[in-house]
């Protein structure tokens, strides 16, 4: 039974997203009431799948299910297969997504109504609920970039949700590039793994591993790994895009920066957590990502005074903590703050809209009157301490220039190299004006 | 020197206040003493934004018949009345009419590369073009620049947004930050000045690009004055003195929310949501100043181009021999001149022509266009009123009861329906504060809130004490309070944070359900819980009071209580009295100041009226109204009454103190202002696209609370949209009109007021306010990007003190989009029932009024009731009115109207006939 639940889950969003895009093709109008209720009632049966699924997994624990479609193609002696591994884990993820997607869904079918990106809107959505049930269950890998991809994709058409404005479209373009650097990460990770290993799957890896398949090389793997997660988690130093991602309408900044795309990070982590646990190096460098991003995003996001900016930073702050979580082991406690943080921020990020009229109706907040609060902080230190740790916080210790720095040391052969082009080229068009001056 | 600049410069910013004390302001207040044509074109400059709508909108309208040719000659005509700058229409062989109706109607694209005409007439185009063979023109309305910032962005593709914004939004919105930050700014006692070099020391280790050279500048200028670098600074701009204010207001405008907010954070501290920081504009001004130059001087180097050639040059709008011979084929086209029109004209002549054209194509059209608009409906809702069977509204004897409206056009509709359902109540409309103007301060908060129209300072201070046990309240209360709070900050702090997550991140699934999936139930469950834990207590208003500044004394009650009633003007006081109060629920907005009661300073109504309640039942006032010259009858109970705008609910907040005699009419009248409601949610939902007809009167009252409750709404309610009348008189001019919630209606009897003191009384308590939503509405909705605030939907708030658009942009300013979609941007017309002396000299007796009207910011009709002439103001005098005699649909009532679907503003309403 488990099994076609499982098929159905992951067919189902897959031909929802084929339905869409072939009315999308085929240009016909969809009528907003039309499309909010039809999702409605994809959105139960969604939720339904997933919490079916995450009961069976659950009733079956520690066992799990492993899931084989036939391959996908063959190149020489490679084979793209496509396996899955519905465990816990992956049903837990998925669940909830379905969960929050389809409260996403609801709460934007009075938000966008009248809105003409509603039909884009929508469609981003499901994208990401595919691709994010894809990396829920996939098995190796080569399949998790599918749905990583799809993430990725939908999140950055999501900031430039307002394409008509720059801002939006600049913020966009950070975010991608953010997102690209670490997905090479995924990449490399594959093919090194394949290299060693001659596969890249969840649940052969750690059996290799366990039978004495060793070597330095292996560590590259997670090094890889961990590089990876860093962009969709927003942890140093790949976190200064995502505060300046809060672009699009209000529902996706939600689903996608306070909790679902920014938590497939720890996800990757947790994953691979049976290769991890045999490199305690990796561990000590995952949790110290972990725990320099925290500090960091506590500190910056102090200083912020926008309600998603601010929050942002608390998500970073919090995904920081989870890394540090994996990296003691507490993989149980790592799911479970991911799931409450996830649901925590959601809510937040939705009702953001209130903040000022709670604030004045609050009953201890009074007017002309500083509201007080008894900070450590101001108890501890100095004012022109304070000053000093304010300014470098407001500018978020000047994370983008040093990584400015970075990427130019990196662009100095670069730059070397178009320097004598130039004079190559100067040199050129003199020896040519010198070979076809008239005579 | 520089003071003076500052002096002209400050009026010239936004004028809007915290979001949380949002009112309705014309947003180019300060600009009335300038005809409104001017003034927009002005400010249109100044905000980079567009005064009126774009063209296509109203040749829209053109074809779906909103307006007519003839509206479009009246507009031409008038603007040829005061201004003929026709270009040399001879050598056209075209009259002024034709000119501009033709221009009107044409599509010209001169200097636009993208929208290209097709050539059609071959022949012509290649005369065209011989004609102006080798010959190029710099038009006329080219602009000068005054800084690098469009030269940049322009040719270097170097924009000012992606760098220098983000820190100047930065630092002022963490200086400005009031509680929202968990770190209070550490600088806010050493003004911003100090604040800005502090950071610039800072950043000095950290800065390359453009950061470097303002952080140079930083070091040059410390230890100097604020104005000491300002005045360094335009000196070394170059620019002519003349120029420096124009240079000043450009550079303010790039973020015109923040500068105005810094204006009115420094100018009216005690506006600040909660403490404002000491700020001053000087060192804003100077701050932006310095980043400003920095950024020119940066490009300027990295590009070896010379700033004295950049600062004040004239930026060419050019059109070579290929475009001009394309704007002379145009031209032919569009004024169907001959072909041979321009075979005797030199090529210089037909150069200047074509200028001409083109700066009035720019000038004009779009302003004809809106005059014709305009004047099509002032001439549709002046026929109506005409065509409208005045006098029907005798009563058979003394009507039951009388309710006192708000003046807000959304309660045009529910008095309608009020009397439609119940014919024997008589309906008024004052200004909803109910001549009290208080600050109010509620049992459920400490902050003083002013109930009163903004241009009024509150005189005094209102209680509201709890008169049964109100512990268990105050308790919760505090505790809510403070836990709201600590949850504010402590959820998004690291160790606390991981606390907070752990435990409550779950339970938060809960109140997001509820609230996304059951919005309804919401609020239910709210006040179940609230009254479990710590139920409102009973309270009652300390009116009355002994000290100065709190309270008012039996005199001064009585004359807010006959003041009121004498605006009023009943014949006769009935035996119940409703004063319906009104403001406005909804959720997780915040523009919910906006759509509350204009009068009481956008909140709701609720104290005003219950304060008038209750000074108006007090016998002992009741004694004093009786010396200054009124008896109110014994038997007349005054009900204190509030009505939601948005959940059509109507409460009654002393319904308990109802006498036992009045029992039987109050309860007839609570049951047929209930079907009223109704009524009226119905009419309102003809407006929403997600209302389902289907569901009728019934569903139309689920629909409107649902969207009250929603978090997701965006669109509580439509609030002020599409108002553009305010009518003062007698409700017999209008009973039984149907107006399609377009009017505010004030109530004023010229009978019982020889002296026209209640003429005054009613016009500036109204028509001020009138014109302010219609003005805010109107820039608003012409365009939104620029005079509004743009889409909900990613707003983010910030400060405390309103709204950016998405991670970090200027603070916005105006309506959102989603308020304003379906309002019809026209300006405000008033219908003033009175002798035209007393009108005329009202006007020009008070200096704000008088602007508005010979300005052209308001229009002003006159029924002079002595003469039976209906009198329209025009250019600058009063002219009358001539009618066609028109004939108004008629409908057996609102609710016949409504159901089918019929679509004209204004009707007949014949109850019962």
């Amino acid at each position: 039974m488990a099994n076609s639940l499982f098929t159905l889950m992951i067919f189902s969003p897959l031909l929802w997203m084929g339905v869409l895009a072939l009315l999308f093709f085929s240009q016909m109008k969809l009528a907003e009431e039309r499309l909010s209720n039809a999702l409605k009632y994809y959105s139960l049966y969604m939720v339904f799948l997933a919490l079916s699924l995450a009961v069976v997994t659950f009733l079956h624990r520690p066992s799990f299910l492993l899931v084989d479609f036939p391959d996908w193609f063959q190149v020489g002696d490679y084979e793209f297969k496509l396996r899955f591994i519905v465990d816990l884990l992956g049903a837990t993820y998925a669940l909830l997504a379905t969960a929050l997607i389809g409260v996403i869904f609801r709460f934007s079918r009075n938000y966008l109504h009248r809105e003409p990106g509603y039909f884009r809107f929508v469609f981003l959505l499901s994208t990401l609920l595919f691709g994010l049930i894809v990396v829920s269950f996939s098995r190796s890998i080569d399949l998790l970039f599918i749905g990583w991809e799809l993430v990725g994709t939908a999140s950055v058409l999501l900031i430039s949700y307002f394409y008509d404005k720059s801002q939006p479209v600049v913020h966009a373009t950070r975010a991608i590039i953010s997102y690209r650097i670490c997905d090479m990460g995924i990449l490399a990770g594959a093919a090194w793994s394949h290299h060693y290993l001659h596969t890249t799957d969840f649940v052969i890896i750690p059996t290799l591993l366990d039978h004495g398949h060793g070597g330095v090389g292996l560590v590259f793997i997670g090094l890889f790994i961990t590089w990876a997660s860093l962009a969709k988690a927003g942890q140093l130093p790949m976190c200064s895009w995502l505060p300046a991602a809060m672009e699009g309408p209000t529902p996706s900044s939600a689903i996608f920066y306070g909790a679902l795309s920014v938590h497939l990070g720890p996800f990757l982590l947790l994953r691979f957590y049976d290769y991890f646990a045999h490199f305690p190096i990796l561990l000590v460098l995952v949790g110290l990502i972990g725990g320099l991003s925290a500090i960091y995003a506590t500190l910056v996001g102090r200083t912020r005074s926008d309600a998603k900016t601010m929050l942002a930073y608390a998500t970073i702050s919090q995904v920081g903590l989870i890394y540090i979580e994996i990296a003691l082991g507490f993989t149980g406690l790592a799911l479970f703050h991911m799931v409450t943080h996830a649901s925590l921020r959601t809510y937040q990020f939705l009702r953001s809209s209130s903040l000022i009229q709670d604030f004045y109706e609050n009953p201890v907040v009074e007017h002309n009157k500083t509201i007080q609060r008894k900070l450590f902080f101001e108890r501890l230190f100095s004012v022109s301490v304070r000053q000093r740790v304010y300014v470098h916080a407001l500018h978020g210790f000047h994370l983008d220039y040093f990584t400015g720095r970075i990427i130019a040391g990196f662009l100095f052969p670069m730059r070397v190299y178009l320097k004598w082009e130039a004079r190559w080229m100067e040199f050129d068009t003199r020896l040519l004006k010198f070979l076809l001056r008239k005579k | 020197m520089l003071q003076d600049l500052l002096k002209s410069i400050r009026p010239k910013l936004p004028i809007q206040n915290p979001l949380h004390a949002f009112v309705h302001n014309n947003i180019l207040q300060t600009f009335e003493h300038l005809d409104f044509h001017e003034a927009v074109a002005q400010a249109g400059k100044l905000y980079r934004g567009r005064p009126y709508w774009e063209t296509y909108r109203y040749t829209q309208l053109y074809a779906d018949e909103k307006m007519t040719d003839a509206d479009i000659f009246r507009a031409v005509d008038h603007y040829l009345g005061r201004y003929a700058p026709v270009p040399s229409l001879s050598v056209l062989g075209l009259t002024p009419k034709e000119y501009f109706y033709r221009l009107m109607f044409s599509e010209l694209s001169f200097n636009d590369d993208e929208v290209q005409p097709k050539i059609t007439d071959q022949s012509l185009w290649e005369h065209c073009q011989e004609k102006v063979q080798g010959e190029a023109l710099v038009l006329s309305r080219s602009r000068t620049f005054l800084r690098g910032k469009e030269y940049w962005e322009k040719y270097y593709n170097e924009s000012y947004s992606t760098a220098l914004q983000p820190l100047a939004i930065r630092l002022i919105s963490s200086y400005l930050d009031q509680g929202q930050s968990f770190w209070a700014n550490p600088f806010r006692g050493q003004g911003f000045w100090s604040f800005f070099l502090y950071d610039l020391e800072v950043q000095t280790p950290y800065a390359n690009g453009w950061l470097q050279t303002l952080t140079q500048k930083g070091q040059t200028y410390r230890g100097q004055t604020p104005e000491q670098v300002i005045e360094a600074e335009l000196r070394l701009t170059g620019l002519p003195e003349s120029q420096w204010e124009d240079y000043l207001l450009e550079i303010l405008f790039d973020l015109k929310g923040w500068s105005g907010m810094v204006n009115k954070l420094e100018t009216e501290p005690w506006q600040a949501p909660v403490k404002a920081p000491e700020i001053r504009l000087v060192d804003y001004l100077a701050a932006l100043v310095m980043m400003d130059r920095a950024m020119d001087e940066f490009h300027a180097q990295a590009h070896s181009l010379d700033l004295s050639l950049l600062y004040g040059r004239r930026e060419p709008l050019e059109l070579r021999s290929y475009q001009l011979a394309l704007a002379l084929y145009q031209v032919t086209l569009t004024f169907k001149l001959p072909s041979r029109w321009m075979r005797d004209l030199s090529s210089r002549q037909l150069i200047s022509i074509i200028d001409e054209v083109d700066g009035s194509e720019h000038r004009d059209r779009a302003r004809l266009w809106h005059e014709a608009y305009e004047h099509h409906f002032h001439r549709e809702a002046l026929e109506a009123l005409k065509g409208h069977q005045v006098g029907q509204l005798t009563f058979a004897h003394r009507p039951y009861a009388q309710i006192m409206f708000c003046i807000d056009d959304r309660e045009e509709s529910l008095r309608r329906h009020t009397e439609e359902v119940d014919g024997e109540v008589e309906t008024f409309g004052v200004v909803g504060f109910f001549g009290i103007d208080m600050n109010f301060v509620s049992v459920k908060n400490k902050r003083p809130i002013a109930q009163c129209p903004p241009v009024i300072t509150p005189s005094r201070i209102i209680h509201e004490v709890p008169v049964s046990d109100a512990k268990a309240f105050q308790r919760w209360n505090l505790l809510r309070g403070t836990s709201d709070l600590g949850l504010y900050y402590n959820t998004r702090t690291l160790f606390r944070g991981f606390l907070a997550t752990l435990t409550l991140g779950v339970a938060s699934l809960i109140p997001m359900t509820i609230q996304v999936f059951f919005p309804r139930h919401n609020r239910f469950l709210r006040r179940k819980l609230r009254d479990l834990f710590g139920r409102e207590p009973e309270t009652e208003l300390q009116v009355l009071g002994t000290d100065p500044g709190v309270g008012y004394s039996h005199v001064e009650q009585a004359q807010i209580v006959l003041a009121v009633i004498r605006m009023c003007g009943p014949r006769e006081l009935a035996r119940l009295v409703l004063l319906l109060a009104h403001g406005s629920s909804s959720n997780n907005n915040p523009f919910r100041q906006a759509y509350g009661c204009g009068a009481c300073g956008g909140n709701a109504g609720i104290p005003n009226s219950r304060a008038f309640a209750k000074m108006a039942n007090d016998p002992i006032v009741r004694a004093e109204v009786e010396k200054l010259g009124y008896r109110i009858p014994e038997e007349t109970f005054f009900v204190a009454g509030f009505h939601d705008t948005c959940t059509d609910e109507i409460l009654y907040m002393n319904q308990k103190e109802v006498p036992a005699t009045h029992r039987e009419d109050f309860d007839r009248l609570k049951h047929h202002l209930k079907e009223a409601a109704q009524r009226n949610a119905f009419e309102r939902c003809q407006r929403f696209s997600s209302f389902d007809q289907t569901t009728g009167l019934a569903g139309a009252i689920g629909h409107v609370r649902e969207r009250a409750h929603d978090i997701a709404q965006p669109r509580p309610e439509y609030g002020h949209s599409s108002n553009a009348l305010a009518i003062v008189g007698r409700r017999r001019l209008t009973r039984g009109l149907f107006m399609n919630r377009r009017s505010f209606l004030l109530s004023y009897d010229w009978t019982t007021d020889p002296d026209s003191s209640v003429l005054r009384q009613v016009v500036l308590g109204g028509i001020p306010v009138a014109v302010n939503i219609n003005m805010d509405y109107y820039f608003s909705a012409v365009d939104n990007d620029n005079f509004g605030c743009g889409s909900k939907l990613p707003l983010n708030m910030t400060s405390l003190l309103g709204v950016m658009t998405g991670s970090q942009s200027d603070l916005r300013i105006g309506l959102a989009r989603q308020m304003v979609e379906i309002h019809d941007p026209i300006r405000n017309l008033t219908v003033i029932e009175a002798p035209l002396a007393r009108v005329q000299a009202l006007f020009d007796g008070h200096p704000r009024l008088k602007n508005l009207l010979y300005h052209h910011w308001m229009r002003l009709a006159v029924i002079d009731p002595e003469s039976q002439k209906w009198w329209m103001f025009s250019q600058s005098d009063f002219q009358e009115i001539s009618f066609e005699g028109p004939v108004l649909k008629g409908f057996t009532s609102s609710l016949d109207l409504l159901k089918r679907h019929e679509a004209s503003d204004f009707a007949e309403i014949n109850h019962g006939e």
